[in-house]
């Protein structure tokens, strides 16, 4: 045993640019891809990680100065960068359980469509780098990795039934049939439900907003380059910079907000023959079954109101980490909370007003997961060696997707009483929820046979 | 050599998906043609410097490029069809 380990051991010590490719190119050769590809996509992989290394340094180098000043002169400490959730996908990637989660996934779609537990196949494999998130977190928590990987199979269980339950919602703002979003951001909803059941039997909740036009006023401040600008502007102003250094400070954060998105898309680029590969032998085995093909999110990003309630939400996500007492997350790369927009989306059907309300009062939740999860993800980002840290510096993600469950399940998995009492009322709440979509799906389903 | 543009919500994960499956159906087809994934929120940007854009969502605007379906290129479901269109285009 003690070889073997010494092996394992001097693989994971080359870090995860060297590892995870590894990996991928090993695993790749196994499905059958030709290995001038396997070994093409493997090295894409290092060069995301060493790339996303290269962004993240980048940013804890200009952003962590300013938070330390910023708490030296008015006693706030926000020294937990937020690296967003390509940072969170990049620490995932490189835990070296990742990959395990792959055949999880695989194993458990295939089993509850096998026995008509669920409608949903989901094909998107990219998003499994959430699960190995959660998994990270209970590991980091209760330091059981059985624990985790049994939290993390629940999360791929809880997101087909929410695809089903809300695939017709999906369906009337796409317009595409037999489309669900699999996503766990969609675990929010069930949380968000009985609010938006409270503000429904109010008339002025009621009210529609014209989206479209607001999202063509304020659009461009959700581009990465303009949200960059202002939030480090912002930051040097607060941290009690000259005008020159607020200035630089501005620029850099809008550099590292628009480099981050476009090193993270290697990943997908090289992860992209495997999860194509894996997709088609699944079709294959479910042929000519009446299924919902689960996607990730952003077929519902032409949605003006989603847009439109995270670019407002974004001045109070700013407040908020200002003065809630311990709050320690910095908001930055993570700021746009799509995680928070789409459920809300999704529970409000398209009721601007009331995603607001939604939105910014489950803001504080998303705050105070992220500062508890801050040591999690910056010791991982230390053992992996996925991103080099220096001292004093802190990673986190301020907007956790589905932070209420990953915390529930964090706690269930060291078996505290608050955690068994929180996952009594979350089940009682998924009832609720399904209870509510259903009644909302038969009246899709009245609607769509008057017209017809 | 004309431009391809696929979007979704932040030009990472979706976007880069179809656009590495558009690339691929072009090799076979020895087409040569710029591919990539953009943000959804830079569109209007993109679209300027583009000559086909490949959308995965229900458009609220109309745009003064062809606009091929996306979501046939993610599930399969009418992937011919989409695949003559764009190789039409960039012939």
């Amino acid at each position: 045993m003690g070889f073997i380990e010494s092996i394992f051991d001097y693989i994971l010590g080359l870090g995860a640019e060297v590892f995870v490719p590894g990996l991928m190119i090993a695993i790749g050769l196994i499905v059958g891809m030709k290995f001038r590809e396997a070994f093409n996509a493997g090295i894409i992989l290092g060069v995301a990680f060493i790339g996303m290394n290269l962004v993240i340094g980048f940013m804890l180098d200009a952003l962590t100065p300013a938070a330390q000043d910023l708490a030296e002169m008015t006693g706030i400490d926000l020294t937990a960068v937020d690296g967003g959730w390509t940072t969170a996908a990049t620490l995932s990637w490189a835990w070296p359980y990742a990959f395990l989660m792959f055949p999880i996934q695989l194993i458990i779609n295939g089993i509850m469509l096998f026995f008509n537990w669920t409608k949903t196949l989901n094909v998107d494999l990219w998003n499994v780098w959430g699960k190995i998130f959660t998994a990270v977190a209970i590991t980091g928590v209760t330091g059981n990795l059985y624990i985790a990987l049994v939290g993390a199979s629940v999360i791929v269980v809880v997101e087909l039934l929410l695809s089903d339950l809300n695939q017709p919602s999906i369906e009337k703002v796409t317009g595409i049939p037999g489309v669900t979003v699999s996503h766990g951001m969609n675990i929010l909803t069930v949380t968000l439900m009985p609010i938006d059941w409270v503000l429904r039997r109010f008339k002025f909740f009621n009210k529609k907003m014209d989206a479209n036009a607001l999202r063509e006023k304020i659009g461009v401040f959700a581009e990465n380059n303009v949200m960059g600008f202002i939030i480090g502007i912002l930051l040097g102003f607060a941290a009690g910079y000259s005008i020159a250094d607020a200035l630089i400070l501005a620029m850099q954060a809008a550099a590292a907000l628009t480099l981050f998105p476009m090193i993270a898309k290697l990943f997908m680029e090289a992860l992209s023959p495997l999860s194509e590969a894996i997709n088609e032998f699944m079709k294959k085995r479910f042929k000519g079954r009446e299924m919902y093909i689960g996607l990730d999110w952003p077929i519902l990003a032409g949605s003006s109101e989603v847009w439109v309630a995270i670019i407002l939400t974004v001045p109070f996500t700013l407040l908020l980490a200002f003065i809630l007492p311990g709050n320690a997350v910095l908001p930055f790369a993570g700021i746009l909370n799509i995680g928070l927009a789409v459920p809300a989306l999704i529970v409000t059907s398209g009721n601007l007003l009331r995603m607001m309300v939604l939105s910014i009062s489950a803001t504080p939740v998303f705050l105070y997961v992220s500062t508890y999860f801050t040591d999690i993800i910056t010791d991982l980002a230390r053992t992996t060696n996925a991103v080099a840290l220096e001292e004093g510096q802190r990673l986190t993600w301020s907007t956790v997707e589905y932070p209420v469950f990953r915390f529930i399940l964090t706690e269930l998995g060291s078996f505290t009483l608050i955690g068994i009492g929180m996952v009594v009322a979350w089940i009682l709440l998924f009832l609720f929820y399904r209870q509510q979509m259903t009644k909302r799906n038969e009246e899709f389903k009245a609607e769509v046979e008057e017209v017809a | 050599m004309k431009k391809v543009i696929v979007a979704c919500g932040s030009g990472v994960a979706t976007s880069q998906t179809v656009a590495s499956k558009v690339k691929k159906i072009l090799e076979e087809n020895k087409i040569k043609a710029d591919v990539s994934a953009v943000d959804i929120k830079s569109l209007d940007k993109y679209v300027k410097t583009s000559d086909v854009y490949i959308s995965i969502t229900k458009n609220t605007k109309e745009f003064n490029i062809p606009t091929l379906n996306g979501i046939a290129f993610l599930t399969g479901m009418g992937i011919e069809e989409e695949t003559k269109k764009l190789l039409d285009l960039l012939k």
